[in-house]
């Protein structure tokens, strides 16, 4: 076969989609369709190997497979398929697998329709120049709309739906037509084999056998096993030790990749923050003249301290801290220690969700109990004395003196939502400082709201409070635009008038009273009584605008120890003291974890 | 050697029976008990203490002479009265009893009778501990007490004409729908009633009971814990006033008439319990026998049996015995006496705690005077949090592994 024929023969797609609209069950459908998986090796969502991503439904890094696709006709094909995250946070991930193919499978949910992640990964597509064949999905729900779903993807988006798949992924219904599509619509990769070597870094995973595994589509050129690359952007140089593809159950080396094709190289690298997203691979011999477009060092949005419960785990959480990052070169951080919750890390993440992936595997994966301090995001200070910092830890905020200028993140947000919660949502936009930019009619039910919005806004519990404001219809998609100056004030909080850093925030000036109060009471409602009452008070400078008062404890005793039964008391002596032995001591206080995660729990809107 | 062994003669002992058996199962009750009708259960039960305490007659008569008896239950009198004469017939025959032993029988107002208790005053029993719990019908109904006030003054009065000159009265406090008024009439009823001593619990909510099944419906009607403790003190205050003096955290009496049973709990003596569930402090173990009625009966009475009547079986380490010491002695409104401590233990009581009562002492919880170191009231309705901030682990036996 040519090299122009064997060219014709590839299809690169992603599959893009909002959460839940049925993305990775349509990936393990089409893996089974074309035979690449044997029924009985089948499980759900195949591409998700994480625990966490099977169970939550989503998934969190992006993966591609090689699917070697008999048509109808008789044809072979070979399939790249990459799925993609879907959530806001990997936005730049998104973007650079679409980078990869010429095409994707927008996948839309027939009982909701479009949502504000559909739109914003068809986006991503147009912008990347990508075929988009809309699939819609779910379609076996009884309160499936495929008719409706058409008409808003050609209304909203502007491609043709007409004739496109209607599936149900999960019980596999015109699958064939996916198959179809796909060969018919996406259009084959071009690229030239003999051009100097450009290839795509898409993602990469580190192996413990392998080294960094680098997931990569060749633009031009061919790459070889033994070729000596580089990294355009790091500068850094390699000696490839396997090239190949991507089986759904391993890797499969082939010796070369050409221009056009989807697949690995490894080559010894130890690091995957070596090899970022978005980073060109050429030969060091006959480089590339320029690297592809679009490589953006991606930037952590937001920050938080994460501790170990147990102070004596501390080399333990360390160590879980650098195995997840080996694997992840977005997640950074760096060790910090806080007088309230000791030695820790400060942590930077893409965003939310991000944080929370991180939190719950270091819990389930590495079996820690942690705290993790609010979110923060970073403000730019630029200081009198013309000096420009980046605080990432609310504790570290210059004091109100210090302070020339203070600016904050502002992201462009966009809502869709029934019209009936549009005045709830904006309001709640408006209670969040959020600058109104237009509103959009999807539909006569559907509407598309713009805000700019202060990110710091949005990481205090913005999403469960949208959610909650419409029933759970309202879908958020949102973008860094850049920073603005703002009234910023430093929040911190007092307990029997020592200062616990652990629960400084930077706020509006505007909220800081509301702020203060809820969190004063919440203080008040979570931390246990003790033998000695606890005011409670919240500050900003040395002016104190709220507090609160823990009453003393007046109860605690066994009134009866029932027939001399006095290892009962014994043991409920023993209990009372381990409880005690695991409580923080924020300043001559004792609090529990749980108790100082409840305070930090961001429910604003209940 | 312990404190006792090193005197060459017999030693003081306590001696406990349970009697696993009521009328009627109450909401707030999670102490071993069942309902029963069949005589011969209790028949079998009454045979298997007798046994078992048959089984403990050289060890006790070698070494003790008894001096006080408390037959608890569940509901003693509950039980076919002449099971309960047999037993205490029996008990005499097998233990020396003292001449002036306190013998205590648990009795339920709504199920004592005058014959009744005149035979167990004439068998030797001269104490009565009778439940009263309220003086207000609605908060007995409300924790289910198959008595009512009227019941408990007809009971009490029996009892005097019977000859009882000792009795004490259970309350309660902290129960649903109870209110400081309340309590406090039920106070100033009791000691015009006039019994010798008075105990006062406080209501705990314990898994396995009515109460903590229905929990959140009778919650609105439990006094906070602000109340309670005002509860508490008042009750303190004003049992004081009447001549009852507090010595324990729920024990009040008139001068001289403390309960010496109980006291035995709180001084660490030594005490063995027989029945199910019972519990023993006996040659430097803490020990208790099965919840289970049928085991018990079968491991006691059953030749060469491979039942295990023993729960729960613990020796008490030396620094465990400390522990032990200061917790029990710190219910007592008498504390602990420096320099007894220290004859006992050959440690100093305030090098080893002396650094972290300064805390207590100074919120007015503790009270440290004249080498006596006691809880005040309010200390001791919070002396949960004080202990467990007080004892090290292995003041509570964390590193005994027993043997």
């Amino acid at each position: 076969m040519s090299h122009s024929e064997k060219q014709a023969h590839i299809r690169n797609f992603s599959i893009i989609a909002h959460i839940d609209h049925g993305k990775s069950t349509l990936a393990d459908r089409i893996l089974e369709f074309s035979n690449t998986v044997a029924a009985r090796d089948m499980e759900d969502q195949l591409l998700d190997n994480m625990d966490l991503e099977r169970e939550r439904g989503i998934t969190i890094k992006a993966r591609a497979v090689r699917i070697d696709y008999t048509a109808p006709d008789g044809e072979q094909y070979a399939l790249n398929m990459i799925d993609t995250p879907g959530h806001v946070d990997f936005n730049y991930e998104v973007s650079r697998s679409l980078n990869a193919c010429e095409g994707a499978l927008l996948v839309v949910d027939a009982t909701q329709g479009i949502e504000a992640q559909t739109l914003a990964n068809a986006y991503l597509a147009v912008d990347a120049n990508l075929e988009i064949v809309p699939v819609i999905n779910k379609i076996d729900l009884p309160s499936a709309m495929p008719d409706k779903c058409k008409a808003e993807i050609e209304d909203v988006i502007g491609i043709p739906a007409e004739d496109c798949p209607v599936v149900s992924a999960k019980t596999g219904l015109n699958i064939a037509d996916v198959m179809d599509a796909i060969v018919r619509d996406i259009p084959a990769p071009t690229g030239d084999p003999d051009a100097p070597l450009s290839c795509l870094i898409f993602d990469s995973v580190y192996n413990s056998y392998l080294g960094v595994v680098v997931y990569i589509r060749v633009m031009n050129g061919t790459l070889r096993a033994g070729d000596r690359i580089r990294l355009m952007h790091t500068g850094a140089e390699f000696d490839v030790v396997e090239v190949g593809v991507m089986d759904p159950f391993g890797l499969r080396p082939t010796g070369e990749l050409m221009a056009g094709e989807v697949g690995y190289l490894t080559a010894s690298i130890k690091n995957v923050s070596d090899t970022r997203v978005g980073d060109t691979v050429t030969h060091a011999d006959r480089p590339a003249p320029e690297p592809l477009p679009g490589f953006k060092k991606v930037q952590s949005m937001v920050y938080a301290g994460i501790y170990p419960a147990d102070g004596a785990r501390y080399n333990e959480t360390k160590d879980a801290l650098e195995k997840l990052q080996l694997n992840d070169a977005a997640f950074s951080f760096e060790p910090e220690t806080s007088v309230a919750l000791g030695f820790g890390f400060r942590c930077g993440f893409l965003g939310l969700l991000h944080m929370e992936i991180i939190e719950e595997r270091l819990e389930r994966e590495f079996n820690l109990d942690l705290i993790t301090t609010a979110p923060s995001v970073i403000y730019e200070i630029t200081k009198r004395n013309g000096e420009v910092v980046r605080i990432d830890n609310p504790s570290n905020y210059p004091t109100p003196d210090e302070i020339e200028t203070a600016a904050e993140p502002i992201v462009a947000a966009s809502v869709i939502t029934p019209t009936e919660y549009v005045g709830g949502i904006m309001d709640l936009c408006q209670d969040r400082r959020g600058v109104f930019i237009d509103m959009k009619y999807i539909d006569t039910e559907r509407v598309e709201l713009h805000y700019k919005l202060p990110l710091n806004e949005i990481i205090y519990d913005f999403f469960d409070a949208l959610k909650s404001r419409s029933r759970g219809y309202a879908s958020l998609d949102y973008e860094l635009e850049g920073y603005e100056p703002s009234n910023l004030v430093k929040l911190d909080f007092l307990l029997n008038g020592e200062m616990v850093d652990a629960l400084t925030f930077i706020v509006h000036a505007d909220k800081a009273y509301a702020r203060a109060r809820k969190i004063a009471e919440k203080l008040k409602d979570n931390i246990p009584r003790q033998l000695f009452e606890v005011p409670i008070q919240a500050a900003v400078g040395s002016k104190i605008i709220a507090r609160e008062t823990v009453k003393a404890l007046r109860k605690d005793v066994l009134a009866k120890c029932y027939g001399g039964d006095i290892t009962r008391k014994k043991k409920l002596l023993e209990k009372q003291k381990e409880g005690k032995k695991k409580m923080r001591q924020l300043g001559s206080v004792q609090v529990s974890p749980e108790a100082f995660m409840a305070v930090l729990k961001l429910d604003d809107d209940q | 050697m312990n404190y006792y062994e090193s005197l060459n003669r017999p030693r003081p002992l306590g001696i406990y029976v349970h009697i696993p058996f009521c009328r009627s199962k109450c909401a707030y009750c999670d102490f071993n008990s069942m309902v029963t009708d069949s005589p011969d259960i209790v028949t079998r039960y009454i045979d298997a203490v007798i046994a078992h305490m048959e089984s403990y007659r050289t060890a006790v008569r070698d070494e003790y002479v008894p001096d006080s008896v408390f037959i608890g239950g569940g509901t003693p009198t509950a039980i076919l009265p002449e099971e309960l004469f047999r037993l205490i017939r029996a008990m005499k025959k097998i233990f020396p009893l003292a001449e002036n032993t306190e013998f205590t029988v648990e009795a339920n107002p709504a199920t004592v009778s005058y014959s009744t208790l005149t035979r167990l005053r004439r068998l030797g029993v001269n104490r009565l501990s009778m439940g009263l719990q309220s003086a207000h019908d609605n908060e007995l109904k409300a924790l289910s007490r198959i008595h009512t006030r009227k019941d408990f003054a007809r009971s009490f009065r029996i009892a005097r004409d019977a000859g009882f000159d000792n009795i004490n009265v259970d309350l309660m406090f902290g129960i649903p729908e109870q209110t400081p008024d309340t309590l406090l009439h039920t106070l100033h009823y009791l000691t015009r009633v006039g019994p010798e001593h008075i105990s006062l619990y406080d209501l705990k909510i314990e898994p396995g009971t009515p109460f903590y099944e229905n929990y959140a419906e009778i919650a609105p009607t439990l006094p906070d814990e602000d109340a309670e403790a005002d509860m508490y003190l008042s009750a303190i205050a004003y049992l004081r006033d009447m001549g009852y003096l507090q010595y324990e955290i729920s024990n009040f009496s008139r001068p001289g008439r403390q309960c010496r049973h109980n006291l035995k709990y709180w001084n660490c003596d030594e005490y063995l319990g027989f029945g199910v569930s019972a519990h023993s402090y006996f040659h430097g173990s803490r020990f208790s026998f099965t919840r289970d009625i049928a085991k018990y009966v079968e491991g006691v009475t059953v030749m060469d049996s491979r039942v295990r009547i023993t729960d729960e079986l613990e020796e008490v380490g030396e620094r465990e015995r400390i522990g032990e010491y200061v917790m029990l002695r710190l219910r007592l409104t008498a504390g602990i006496d420096e320099n007894e401590f220290s004859r006992r233990f050959g440690y100093s009581f305030d090098e080893l705690y002396g650094e972290k009562c300064r805390r207590f002492v100074r919120g007015g919880f503790m009270i440290r005077r004249r080498g006596i170191t006691a809880l005040t009231p309010a200390g001791m309705f919070v002396s949960n949090t004080i202990l467990s901030d007080l004892l090290e682990f292995e003041d509570l036996g964390r590193f005994n592994f027993g043997g």
